[in-house]
């Protein structure tokens, strides 16, 4: 099943959540924000929230800055 | 002190997170500084970048953590950035800030107040970082924000209170706390914002720009205390003329 995150391509083996694709990137959750076709998904819906065909997902962290 | 959303702050300096050499350094000047409440920022993940862990040590210090919107260059981009903050730290305290030009980096007014209306009904503590502009201030509070946060100079030009009558207007009129942010290049200039009334101030680039980052904190942490001292020992009122501090009797008249 092809998506991209951050605008690169990817490809997963559906059924995917997005917590298993945080999981799967091996990407810390401490920080991270993710939002799916430019809307913000709650961490508490990450493992409820199934991937589709083509979608866009968006990561960001947290990082230093005044 | 410095109360935001019920929580009191006993540290009036706050401590931007950027531009220090290393996550050690940082730390370091966290904990030289004394600082209560530290600023970071959000941005894209970079698969290729460096995966260093900076939000673990400074939870683990226990500092409060105050994300900003940095890189939004209208309200609509501002909102978006708070709320991806919010779900990355879980928390709802926001330092909001749109600066559309890189060159300057001066707050929009007006993106700078639609966005704070937004957020503030969406449930944010907004602090907001804004023009020197009293009437501005008055209407960030009106709509709700927490603090006001305007500016002494541009971001990271050391410049220092250059806005410093506008200041004193802002300070005598506001009705939450006024934080000093942006442009303060020496202690001497975070004491003199205390002097005259601000309820803190936020540092970055004089620490993280320091020869020695770790002793600029910890310079900028006993100015703080200074002039929080000397704001409680009310300061003597200046004037145009002298005022002899020594009798001026007339003893060698004889001579």
């Amino acid at each position: 099943m092809p998506i991209t995150v951050n605008k690169a391509p990817t490809t997963l083996v559906a059924p995917c959540s997005l917590q298993q694709l945080v999981e799967a990137l091996e990407l810390n959750p401490n920080g991270l924000a993710l939002a799916v076709n430019q809307k913000i998904v709650a961490k508490s819906q990450w493992p409820e929230t199934l991937l589709t065909e083509h979608d866009d997902v968006s990561a960001f962290q947290i990082v230093t800055g005044g | 002190m410095l109360t935001i959303d019920g929580v009191t702050l006993n540290s009036p300096l706050l401590l931007g997170t950027g531009k220090f050499a290393s996550s050690e350094q940082l730390m370091a000047a966290v904990q030289a500084s004394g600082t209560e409440l530290v600023t970071l920022a959000m941005k894209r993940l970079d698969f290729a970048g460096p995966t260093d862990d900076i939000l673990t040590p400074l939870q683990q210090l226990g500092v409060r953590l105050l994300p900003n919107t940095s890189g939004a260059k209208n309200a609509r981009e501002a909102i978006f950035a708070a709320e991806l903050a919010r779900e990355a730290l879980g928390t709802h305290w926001l330092k909001l800030e749109i600066h559309p030009d890189p060159r300057y980096l001066l707050p929009d007014p007006i993106e700078t107040l639609t966005a704070a209306a937004e957020l503030v009904k969406l449930g944010f503590v907004v602090l907001p970082y804004c023009p020197a502009d009293p009437v501005l201030c008055k209407r960030l509070e009106d709509a709700g924000c927490a603090a006001v946060m305007p500016l002494g100079a541009p971001i990271g030009s050391n410049q220092g209170l250059q806005t410093l009558p506008m200041l004193e207007i802002i300070i005598e009129q506001a009705d939450v706390p006024v934080i000093i942010d942006a442009g303060l290049g020496a202690p001497s200039h975070a004491c003199q914002a205390l002097e005259l009334g601000a309820s803190a101030v936020l540092v970055n680039t004089a620490i993280a720009g320091a020869s020695d980052p770790v002793a600029m904190a910890s310079s900028f942490r006993l100015a703080c205390q200074a002039g929080m001292a000397a704001r409680q020992g009310g300061l003597a009122v200046p004037s145009i003329e002298a005022n002899a501090s020594s009798p001026l009797t007339a003893f060698l008249e004889t001579l």
